[in-house]
């Protein structure tokens, strides 16, 4: 046979089959552009210069291989329902003399338009996209904005090795596809109807209770650590259930309502009922692809805009103040003013010494200590002792503040009487009249509206009481118990912390001058100490590469997730539309009018739908408290603009998926109405 | 009055791009009265399914009218032809058209269903009818688990539900074995006898032998009718392959 026949009929007959394919090789080239401009900004010397850079790298490896592997499976899909869909068209040249090695030349040819295709102008795009996607990066992590533009060899030539391999794959896929495949009976194959669903009360079962088991964890997690670990395990859970509800539980709902007559034998139901009992089962699948990856998207989009919102009040509920220090005091004794005015006359000096005078000044002692609660007794117990060994239930972080000082940073004005406490219990219930630190016993007299400024040590991942004293004199049973090293297990902090009204690098200056004048005077003296002192500034740029590399990680993530939500969902109109064409010109013939059919097929679409759509907002719902305790990690602290971030992200998404919704439903009714020609040859 | 009445139909078919024009039919005048069961002849392209689509209101003519119990379908508002069509019109297809969503029992109940019937009336109307054409038993089959003379069966049985006042059939016998055949016509001719008018088009001489009346068309026109008269099955088949003979052979040169 002629050589050149073989790419001209690839060519010829993926031009026929537009339909299918364009938005395939657009898909393509989409995902190559996405993991090109990504693999590119790994690369990118701007960013790998900027401090935290190395942040934002292992976040955008972190998406190359989110894409890669996400690539592969979803192309694998599609690839497979495209060769599916025309297995018609290979049993007729098998018919006309084609042997199945002439129609595996075929496949080689058109795998090989797709894949050059796909991968060079997906280059080409990416090329030419990456500088923006650069300045969109640099902007979203407030790094210097750079206008050259680079072009990165590495990302081509790893870009070109990876869909090379993937798109090997799919090749070699659809050849066994169609090696196994008997092409004439294919051919014949799509007359013959097709066995009704059977519902599957067991799957269907299993489907609902996995689910509520998943949700139920979702729910009651009450620790953000352990909220990491069993994160995963409620997500694979979700998404076995979300196909097996899809799949299986859809068709025992379509025969249960077909079951109860009254309801069955209605205009409105008869139809509906039926063939969604049908479609369900064809595209379970795919329906429960479509859920799970727009739950990811509204996941990935809500948390990392929400972390990259909060970023200013993580930072402030961290860092409360410009320049910052946390002195460790290992005396009692020692958390007395007159010495700490030692160490604050050593701050004072270097702002004599330039001339100037902090704008507002936080400071405060506190004592912090680590327990095990059983009922209202809280056993201290030594962090070096049991290492990283804590029981989520029963650790609690025990904060002491006196009274005094709450009023003064808070602006309250409570009063609290020797031998008695206010407190104010965070991810922990305690509703017992009295409290027993060791042997300090205290009662509990009250609640403070407000936890304390939340300063670093705040930030817990284990339950915290804060315990409100009338003054420090009350922690002396606690300041002599020591553990088996002898060493004290109460921790004493004072922290003072300033604002500055001068330019960053004055503002720097002063600090680093502050530090070694402290380091200078105290550190090998009897009162030798160990503080942390820390700078909002500097931290600041951490938080954006990080949160900011997250957040730009997670739309360019829900893009192309997006995309392949839609290629799903125009596939599934698109055969859809095929299967449905002959059913409605029968209806037609025995008496449905055109409006009875437009309504039937509105009801159908619209259920099958947004179905998924409804499925992904109870996901998100459920799956909100776990979100949260994970954005807890980040130091995230405000729930309302989280709660917010995810309304706004579902809304914004649920239009997005309208807008689709209704450009594919334009297509399936025109491939529907395209039958209702009444014409037959006799 | 007849039942339906057909003056002077023509349809023309127009290609898409406006260039070329066929004539289906030409000039097609005839009348069905109640309780007939008429048999409509003719070669592949004589234009047979286009007659029956317009007679089924599922097409327009391009002139001509067609008229049952004295009403004209071109009087008929668009939104109330389904309706029309449901309310006096049964079909039985050659491929059976029916739905495979459905079991046997759902796909009779359709019509019903969309003229807004109960369950209880359905179900009344169903059992003599399901007992009379035999299927009583595979009512909750589905269509893939019969055979075709059991779903043409369950066909008629959809073409009979709503009480229609004509049945039109395509070409019934076309996928099923001779023994279904033989079966499914005993079974129009009782029904016949029972007073339900049928409008048959085929082009089975045997199927065509079971009718009362048959006509022919050529070249979109009706060329030719036979009455049965006395005639037993067996000559009416013999008349019925004399005409198409002659029709075809000696047809042209008319």
């Amino acid at each position: 046979m002629n050589v050149r026949l073989y790419p001209k009929l690839a060519v010829s007959s993926m031009k026929k089959n537009g339909r299918l394919y364009f938005p395939y090789i657009l898909t393509c080239i989409g995902v190559v552009m996405m993991f090109y401009i990504i693999h590119s900004l790994s690369y990118s010397p701007l960013i790998r210069q900027m401090r935290g850079g190395s942040n934002v790298e292992v976040v955008l490896t972190l998406g190359k291989f989110v894409i890669a592997v996400f690539a592969l499976i979803f192309l694998t899909y599609t690839n497979s329902f495209l060769v599916r869909r025309r297995n018609k068209e290979f049993g007729l040249y098998n018919v006309l003399g084609m042997g199945k090695r002439g129609i595996m030349h075929i496949i080689v040819w058109e795998s090989l338009i797709v894949a050059v295709v796909g991968i060079v102008a997906g280059l080409v795009l990416g090329i030419a996209f990456s500088k923006f996607a650069e300045l969109g990066l640099l902007n979203t992590i407030k790094a210097d904005i750079d206008y050259r533009f680079t072009i990165s060899p590495e990302a081509i030539s790893f870009t070109l090795q990876i869909f090379t391999v993937i798109f090997f794959l799919l090749l070699i896929k659809s050849l066994i596809q169609v090696g196994r495949s008997n092409p004439l009976d294919l051919m014949r194959s799509e007359n013959v109807g097709e066995k009704p669903p059977k519902a599957n009360w067991l799957l269907a079962v299993l489907g609902v209770v996995i689910l509520g088991v998943a949700y139920y964890m979702a729910v009651s997690i009450k620790s953000p650590l352990e909220a990491m670990t069993l994160f995963f395990v409620a997500v694979i859970l979700v998404i076995i259930a979300t196909y097996m509800m899809f799949c299986s539980a859809s068709v025992v709902v379509c025969r249960v309502l077909q079951k109860n007559k009254r309801y069955y034998y209605k205009k409105n139901h008869f139809v509906s009922v039926s063939s969604m009992a049908y479609r369900m089962k064809r595209n379970g699948a795919g329906l429960a692809s479509i859920c799970i990856l727009s739950t990811m998207v509204l996941v990935m989009l809500s948390s990392t805009t929400s972390l990259y919102i909060g970023v200013e009040d993580t930072l402030r509920s961290r860092y409360p103040m410009e320049n910052q220090i946390e002195v460790n005091i290992n005396r009692l004794e020692d958390l007395d003013e007159s010495r700490l005015s030692l160490i604050r006359a050593e701050y004072e000096k270097v702002f004599t010494d330039h001339g100037i005078a902090p704008e507002k000044t936080l400071e405060y002692r506190y004592a912090y200590i680590l327990g095990r609660a059983n009922g209202n007794a809280i056993e201290p117990f030594s962090n070096r002792e049991t290492g990283l060994m804590f029981t989520y239930e029963t650790t609690r972080e025990i904060f002491l503040i006196s009274v005094e000082e709450y009023n003064m940073v808070m602006g309250t004005d409570y009063i609290v009487e020797p031998g008695q406490a206010l407190i104010y219990p965070m991810g922990c219930e305690f509703s017992d009249s009295t409290i027993s630190i060791g042997n300090l016993h205290l009662d509990v007299v009250g609640r403070t509206k407000k936890s304390m400024l939340s300063s670093s040590a705040m930030v817990s991942i284990v339950p915290v009481i804060m315990v409100v004293i009338s003054d420090y004199e009350e922690l002396v049973p606690l300041a002599t118990m020591v553990d088996t090293h002898n060493e004290p297990i109460l921790t004493l902090k004072w922290y003072y912390g300033y604002n500055i009204d001068v330019n960053e690098e004055k503002c720097a200056a002063i600090f680093n001058e502050q530090k070694s004048a402290i380091n200078n005077t105290f550190l090998n003296t009897e009162m030798g100490f160990v503080y942390s002192a820390s700078r909002a500034a500097a931290e600041r740029e951490d938080f954006y590469s990080t949160f900011g590399g997250l957040f730009f990680l997670g739309i360019i993530l829900s893009i192309v997730f997006i995309f392949a939500a839609v290629l799903i969902i125009y596939y599934k109109q698109i055969s859809e539309g095929y299967e449905d064409q002959s059913r409605f010109d029968i209806m037609q013939k025995v008496g449905m009018t055109k409006e009875d059919i437009k309504k039937s097929i509105n009801s159908q679409v619209l259920t099958v739908f947004f179905a998924p759509l409804l499925f992904a907002g109870l996901h998100l719902a459920f799956a909100f408290p776990l979100v949260w305790k994970i954005l807890q990690l980040f130091m995230l602290q405000d729930l309302t603009l989280v709660i917010i971030v995810t309304i706004i992200s579902f809304i914004i998404f649920g239009i997005f998926y309208a807008l689709v919704y209704k450009a594919t439903a334009h297509s399936y009714y025109r491939i529907v109405s395209g039958a209702n020609a009444y014409l037959v040859n006799d | 009055m007849s039942l339906l009445t057909v003056t002077h139909l023509k349809k023309i078919y127009t290609t898409r791009l406006g260039g070329n024009s066929v004539e289906a039919l030409r000039d097609v005048s005839f009348s069905v009265e109640q309780g007939e069961f008429v048999a409509i002849m003719g070669e592949s392209g004589s234009g047979k399914t286009t007659l029956l689509n317009i007679l089924a209101s599922l097409d327009k003519p391009t002139s001509g009218t067609v008229m049952l119990e004295g009403r004209d379908f071109s009087k008929i508002k668009e939104n109330d032809v389904a309706a029309f069509r449901r309310d006096n019109m049964g079909f039985v297809f050659q491929d059976f058209n029916l739905l495979d969503t459905f079991t046997l029992e759902d796909n009779i109940y359709l019509p019903l269903v969309l003229a807004g019937k109960s369950y209880r009336e359905m179900n009344e109307r169903l059992k003599p009818i399901a007992i009379e054409l035999g299927i009583t038993d595979i009512l909750k089959k589905y269509p893939y688990e019969v055979s075709g003379g059991q779903k043409q069966r369950a066909a008629v049985a959809r073409a009979l539900i709503a009480n229609p006042k004509i049945i039109f059939a395509d070409e019934p016998t076309g996928n099923l074995d001779s023994k279904a055949t033989d079966e499914l016509l005993r079974l129009f001719a009782s029904i016949n006898r029972k007073g339900q008018t049928i409008l048959m088009v085929t082009h089975s001489f045997k199927a065509a032998s079971t009718a009362n009346r048959v006509l022919f068309i050529k070249d979109g026109e009706v060329y030719h009718q036979l009455y049965r008269g006395d005639n037993t099955n067996e000559q009416m088949y013999q008349r019925i392959t004399d005409t198409m003979t002659m029709l075809q052979s000696g047809g042209d040169s008319r």
